[in-house]
């Protein structure tokens, strides 16, 4: 990791957390624990808790809990040789070690990559389900635990109703439950078991529902618009946008969203659900054209696959209201400057 | 039904009208058609193996022309028609014929797998994408599966970044409501484009591209005379005058892509593809249409009817790749033959 894009990163912490550190005091001088806190939320919320502990003396001890530690110290070696970050190698499914002192809990186990839930589905449920009920097991034996924020997903609710601006954490609806969706199958059992949990053993949980986000730590790898467009703008190619580009997504940037999750894990009461993501809506085209603006020369964008007919709903933008109303929070990084950040550090990483 | 809509043409006349000719097409012959289908403004020209790229050799024919220089030759050709390559994971690696391809200039990658396997299209469309190609999942073997599962098999190939996918009646087994059924099923569940690939087994390659355009495919192939493996495919310059008579906009200039099918005819193939009877048994029984060669050829050998190779072929759902399977079934054909007989 470049020094430059260390600091980018920090630097967007410290642009978060300004005047609002006070917000997160809940956290001073304690545990807490992210599981599955090696991607991209997990590490955001590393870099977070670096900023608090650096620049507002917090002192919190963090411990990542994942199956792909090793490649986090290859990559981070700025947040994995901290002395308040430790590492813990393990599986979600099955937790051998577990710091017992954890104050906080956040599971965000779950590998969101649409490659992987369409080729292995049953795993994906595994990790999401088998993961689950695994965390919750071990939260009962937590003396000191003051909450844990489950991670599920903005697409439990299934498609966004057409008359409806976002998707709100009451509106009534499910994905189809067939192999395709596992995902969303998977997480909206995941905060059943939540649910469960928290009337059977008292354990005092929450559940964040994110959406789409964007910035540095995201994979361009990852078949997502945002990350492909990037990708290929970054590669000199011109931005290929899958279907008509109509389609309609919102982004909330990296620092925004671990600044959310900590928020809501300290501010949140036992059975809250909070979305957590951009109410803010684009345009795949238009989202194309953002990105394009960043690069010199401009490349150009492509939409000659696009398909006659979409019948899918063609918006997924959350409804974030309760986050707004009952957190304080909204979006810190607006889209344009979320794109420019994050273009910025791809092409500093990579140059 | 809305005026001009645009249907986009793949051309694969160079690619499965290799079959025809046992992967025999030259160099010469290559250029002569690019040459010709650029002129006439076809989108998309698709050359290579029968089987595409990488998959010249012992067992499924060796090429006359190598991958390499007919991309380079192709690619040399059209100035206007995009360069496309049909990719089949084993037959091609990215390393091997992946890399080398997208390098000599092609512009259309289309990955494809039997019907019920996409799983193992996955590291090529993702490698296509991130060069930056446009790049297509393709479903061979379509009728072998049910609507419902080609389409958590289509959705698969979109999660792996394919930004369209084409289903193929690749052994001319389709009637249009099945193409109907099939394509508004693609359309209504994924959000990126939708292919059609037909072949004539039954006589509908036509009427099947046009069900599938009508249910809301943009994107159909047709072959130059049909010239295509077996019974061949929706014949292009007919496909094209029937969309124009329906209104649809391909683009293509209609007397500039008869002059291509004439040329076709003259310097492609030896003989023009027409419905044989055992084209006729393959389509019934839903067996690849490229086995028809093997199939009388061993058939001949065995003194066994084709006909019931094929509707034996058909009832143990053999695909291609599979071909020493003819074999076993003739030899057991005979066998049972004889124990009639005796």
């Amino acid at each position: 990791m470049k020094i430059e894009c260390q600091e980018r990163t920090r630097h967007d912490c410290l642009r978060v957390l300004d005047g609002r550190d006070n917000a997160l005091d809940a956290l001073q001088k304690s545990e807490l624990v992210v599981i599955g806190g090696t991607g991209f939320v997990g590490t955001w919320i590393a870099e977070m808790v670096a900023a608090l502990n650096d620049a507002y003396q917090f002192e919190i001890k963090l411990s990542l809990i994942s199956r792909s530690t090793d490649q986090f110290v290859t990559r981070l070696p700025h947040l994995a040789n901290r002395a308040d970050i430790s590492l813990i190698k393990s599986d979600v499914r099955q937790m051998g070690q577990f710091p017992s002192n954890a104050d906080w809990v956040i599971h965000a186990a779950a590998n969101p990559d649409v490659r992987t839930h369409a080729s292995n589905p049953l795993d994906t449920a595994s990790v999401i389900v088998d993961g689950t009920m695994s965390v919750m097991r071990t939260a009962e034996r937590l003396s000191r635990l003051q909450k844990l924020l489950y991670l599920s997903s903005g697409l439990v609710s299934g498609a966004q109703p057409e008359t409806a601006n976002g998707i709100a954490e009451n509106t009534q609806g499910a994905p189809t439950p067939d192999a395709s969706f596992m995902y969303p199958n998977a997480k909206r059992f995941a905060e059943t078991i939540c649910s469960a949990a928290r009337v059977q053993s008292r354990i005092p949980v929450l559940v964040a529902r994110p959406f789409s986000f964007m910035g540095p730590y995201q994979s361009l790898d990852t078949p997502w618009a945002q990350t492909t467009f990037l990708s290929d703008a970054l590669r000199g190619h011109q931005i290929r946008v899958k279907g008509d580009g109509q389609v309609v997504r919102s982004y909330l940037y990296g620092s925004d969203a671990a600044y959310w999750f900590l928020r809501i894990l300290t501010a949140g009461q036992s059975g809250d659900v909070v979305n957590v993501g951009s109410p803010i809506g684009i345009s795949l085209q238009d989202l194309a054209k953002e990105i394009a603006k960043n690069f010199e020369p401009s490349p150009d964008i492509m939409f000659n696959t696009a398909p006659r007919s979409v019948g899918r709903s063609a918006k997924l933008l959350p409804d974030t209201s309760h986050a707004m109303n009952e957190y304080g929070l909204s979006v810190f990084t607006p889209l344009e400057e979320a794109i420019k950040l994050t273009a910025q550090w791809h092409r500093l990483q990579a140059s | 039904m809305e005026q001009n809509q645009k249907i986009r043409i793949s051309d694969p006349t160079l690619r499965d009208g290799n079959h025809a000719v046992a992967h025999q097409l030259s160099a010469e012959n290559i250029a002569a058609y690019c040459k010709a289908a650029d002129a006439a403004g076809v989108a998309i020209v698709e050359v290579g193996h029968g089987n595409g790229l990488g998959a010249s050799s012992l067992q499924l024919g060796e090429a006359k022309t190598p991958d390499h220089i007919a991309l380079a030759i192709a690619r040399k050709n059209l100035t206007q028609s995009k360069l496309g390559i049909h990719v089949i994971p084993g037959f091609a690696t990215i390393e091997r014929d992946l890399k080398p391809a997208l390098a000599l200039g092609v512009d259309v990658v289309r990955v494809a797998s039997h019907c019920s396997e996409a799983d193992i299209c996955e590291r090529h469309i993702g490698f296509s994408r991130s060069e930056g190609v446009e790049v297509w999942g393709c479903l061979m073997m379509s009728h072998m599966i049910s609507p419902p599962m080609l389409l958590e098999q289509a959705r698969k190939m979109e999660s792996y970044g394919a930004e369209g996918v084409v289903f193929m009646d690749s052994s001319g087994h389709f009637i249009p409501e099945d193409v109907r059924i099939r394509v508004e099923t693609l359309v209504n569940g994924l959000g990126i484009a939708v292919g059609f690939h037909g072949h004539n087994n039954l006589g509908l390659a036509i009427a099947n591209s046009v069900a599938a355009a009508d249910a809301g495919a943009t994107l159909i192939d047709g072959c130059a005379r049909g010239f295509g493996a077996g019974a061949g495919n929706a014949q292009l310059e007919v496909l094209v005058a029937v969309l124009d008579r329906l209104k649809y906009s391909t683009g293509i200039d209609l007397y500039k892509m008869l002059d291509a099918s004439d040329l076709a005819e003259q310097t492609l193939m030896k003989e023009i593809p027409t419905i044989k009877s055992v084209s006729v048994v393959s389509g019934m029984a839903g067996v690849f249409s490229g086995f028809m060669k093997p199939v009388s050829r061993i058939a001949k050998e065995f003194n066994v009817d084709p006909r019931d190779i094929f509707f034996e072929l058909g009832r143990r759902k053999i695909v291609a790749g599979q071909e020493d399977i003819i074999l076993e079934v003739a030899k057991e054909l005979a066998q049972r033959a004889q124990k009639g007989n005796s």
